[in-house]
């Protein structure tokens, strides 16, 4: 398998990833829109924090890419 | 014909042309940077979400600080044992029923049913809070122990202060 093929198959899956924890996200954030508007506040804080580990990861995706990218073309 | 044009480019082709410097990515490149710019988009997209979902938590901070105010209800000699009383708490939009126990404690819930929002009644043959829209039954600790509701009602914090009762406080 050649190193481009390689690089489009992890290019593939890190999209994979990213686009499923980006689901997961906008559905915590319709839960939480339900559940501030019925009145339990108890699982907004845990929703978001939730949320923004989700964001750590795609940003470490992310950060990922940049590297593979700046690695390959030195 | 007389009036063909001529569509041969006969001029030299610039080294970097404009087009080239627009759309710089070759066509074997181009899966790989579409997904690259789509990862980017979608990190902040994400951020955007996370964002939003920090702006909810702190919403309801504001919106809980608004249910702590204190409200005279009602006087205690008024709401005998298995009686029940109603009220609006905290704003004047929201009822609430304070309802008496048979065995003398003194509870208080939103009236507002959890599964479609229509106003329970207290129901002293069942010893429990009757939504009448859909049969849905709450006990005295407002639980949900029949019907479509699953999720319990919001409890008013009552304080008594010698014949006065007051609502404190809601807890979700």
């Amino acid at each position: 398998m050649s190193f481009r093929s390689q690089g489009t198959t992890l290019f593939a899956a890190i999209l994979a990833l990213v686009a499923s924890a980006v689901v997961v996200q906008l559905w915590l954030l319709t839960v939480s829109m339900e559940a501030l508007l019925g009145g339990h506040y108890n699982t907004l804080i845990p929703a978001a924090a939730g949320s923004t580990l989700l964001l750590a990861v795609n940003a470490g995706l992310l950060r990922y890419v940049f590297r593979f990218d700046r690695d390959t073309h030195h | 014909m007389s009036h063909e044009t001529d569509l041969t480019d006969r001029a030299p082709r610039p080294r970097n042309p404009k087009w080239r410097q627009d759309f710089p990515i070759e066509w074997e490149g181009d899966n790989y940077v579409s997904r690259r710019e789509l990862v980017k988009f979608l990190t902040l997209g994400s951020l955007l979400l996370a964002a939003a979902n920090w702006v909810v938590a702190l919403a309801s901070k504001v919106l809980h600080r608004g249910s702590k105010v204190e409200r005279y209800i009602g006087s205690a000699a008024s709401l005998e044992s298995g009686g029940s009383l109603l009220f609006r708490y905290p704003g004047d939009a929201d009822p609430c029923i304070a309802v008496r126990t048979p065995d003398g404690k003194l509870v208080a819930y939103s009236q507002v049913c959890t599964h479609l929002s229509c106003a329970v009644v207290y129901y002293p043959e069942e010893k429990g809070l009757f939504c009448p829209c859909h049969h849905g039954l709450f006990n005295l600790d407002g639980d949900p122990v029949a019907g479509p509701p699953t999720r319990p009602l919001p409890r008013v914090r009552l304080e008594q202060r010698g014949d006065q009762i007051y609502a404190i406080g809601m807890e979700m």
